[in-house]
């Protein structure tokens, strides 16, 4: 644990040295502002609230992360790797 | 404005109060309603409120009648906030209108049952748009605008009305989801809690009875309450209840509730396929989707800078700014398949300077050591599976699984 919170330190570290804090002046958020205000249903508003249909797969994918290496950002890191493989 | 004579708009006065005493005889709510909601515009009362500024004693009126009497303590602030309402007086209108306000509500107590739910609803709309705007009046004088705060301190007072046992109960949401809004504008969202723990606890509600309309603003609301909190899965849970159930014609609410799930999805490894994107107008989002996609660190630190203002309003840059380590897992990731493709015996033992390399060349300048960190806590949070071989600076990832999945899941804090 101890080990762990060293590294969560270090990691702080390495990260404010990439990215140093500019003197930010303090943000202006307006005192009463909500970008996000939900827009007011009617009174007597009613919609249709059956699920069927609202399939989430649609939506979403959560098994995205597979092994397929040859987009172009893949194409790039292996002949950097591959580059640098040969300097080295 | 047209030229009005005196009789007319002691006709329309006269009108207006009959209407208003049939409503409550005959307990019409939602004829009722429709006489209480000032900032609507409606002709109806742009035409009673022409009426009234000609006509000063509508009081006389009032008293002029038994029938009235049981209803003037409510029509009389009224009245006037009406007419200041139609002259600008946006201050004055809201104080009057509390003053109805709460007349209405000594009523509404008494009435046993909830036909009177409709106009309450329009009174507790009404009572938060006019405090909004006589704050800004008040704000634009260099005056503290305090009304927005009163008005919640009003609503607190009408949930206790409705949050008892009884057919009033199923308005309690729609004034809570009033509340909400007040105090996420104000900044003092705290304050949500105990309406939360209210509805959340008490045996009398069961969330199903509610209306649609209540349960979809609420799950949206303290659904972002979640995400401040950094609760993802509860957060997941709420958002994905009000997308799941908002009207499909309301494409703004949509776009919000996305706004606030897409950023919890993407921390517990679910993507946002791109028509959704596209569709909502949230292209903000496509590029940290990239980037989680490819484990292009560059691209997520450019994605989080074009669009900070935005995020950090919305309250989400932190969520994002969480996502590097997901990017970083998804990079070495390919740089192991990368290898796996080239040599699958030597696949599993990952050389740190490969990796600074891969790095430099998105522009991310580490040394051994400090790719050594990050890929401690990679290890740390399960996002690899593999140890140290500290000498000859090399990670030993697993055989089985070398980077699990998040599978719903947050990343271990």
């Amino acid at each position: 644990m101890v080990c762990y919170l060293l590294f969560e330190f270090w990691y702080k570290c390495i990260k404010d040295k990439k990215e140093p804090k500019v003197a930010n002046e303090d943000p202006k958020v307006d005192l009463f502002e909500d970008d996000d205000e939900f827009e007011e249903f009617e009174i007597n508003e009613e919609w249709d609230d059956k699920e069927e249909g609202k399939d989430t797969t649609q939506q979403w994918e959560d098994d995205w992360d597979d092994d397929d290496v040859n987009d172009d950002f893949s194409l790039q890191l292996r002949k950097e790797l591959e580059n640098n493989a040969e300097k080295s | 404005m047209a030229y009005l004579s005196m009789g007319e708009a002691h006709r329309r006065i006269t009108e207006y109060l009959n209407r208003f005493s049939d409503a409550v005889l005959t307990q019409d709510g939602s004829s009722l309603k429709q006489l209480l909601s000032i900032s609507s515009n409606s002709p109806l009362l742009l035409s009673l409120a022409d009426a009234l500024n000609l006509f000063h004693d509508s009081n006389r009126l009032l008293k002029q009648s038994d029938r009235f009497s049981q209803i003037s303590e409510i029509v009389s602030p009224l009245f006037r906030s009406i007419q200041n309402f139609r002259l600008g007086n946006l201050l004055d209108s809201y104080n009057a209108f509390e003053k109805a306000a709460n007349a209405f509500i000594q009523e509404f107590r008494n009435w046993e049952s909830a036909w009177a739910l409709e106009a309450l609803y329009v009174i507790a709309y009404e009572i938060r748009v006019l405090a909004e705007r006589a704050d800004r009046e008040l704000a634009s004088v260099g005056k503290t605008p305090e009304k927005l705060k009163g008005a919640g301190s009003f609503l607190m007072k009408v949930f206790g009305v409705l949050a008892g046992k009884g057919p009033k109960r199923v308005g309690a949401l729609y004034v809570t989801c009033q509340l909400f809004k007040i105090y996420f504008k104000l900044g003092t969202v705290h304050l949500c809690r105990s309406v939360i723990r209210s509805i959340e606890t008490a045996r009398i509600f069961d969330f199903e009875e509610f209306p649609i309309r209540d349960k979809v603003t609420y799950m949206y609301y303290t659904g972002r309450l979640e995400v401040f909190n950094e609760n993802f899965p509860a957060a997941d849970q709420k958002l994905s209840y009000a997308l799941m159930h908002c009207n499909p014609h309301r494409e703004a609410n949509i776009r919000m509730i996305l706004k606030y799930l897409i950023p919890v999805k993407l921390s517990i490894g679910i993507l946002p396929k791109n028509w959704l994107l596209e569709k909502y107008n949230l292209i903000e989002y496509s590029n940290v989707v990239q980037a989680l996609k490819r484990g292009d660190l560059r691209l997520l630190r450019h994605a989080l800078q074009e669009h900070e203002d935005r995020f950090l309003r919305a309250g989400v840059y932190l969520v994002l700014e969480k996502l590097e380590l997901q990017v970083y897992q998804r990079l070495v990731k390919k740089i192991y398949i990368i290898q796996k493709q080239k040599d699958p015996s030597k696949a599993h033992q990952l050389k740190l300077e490969v990796i600074v390399k891969a790095l430099k060349w998105l522009e991310m300048d580490m040394d051994v050591d400090e790719v050594e960190c990050i890929m401690s806590i990679l290890i740390y949070k399960n996002l690899m599976k593999g140890y140290f071989a500290h000498k000859s600076k090399v990670v030993v990832l697993s055989k089985q699984d070398p980077f699990p999945k998040l599978n719903g899941k947050p990343v271990n804090s």
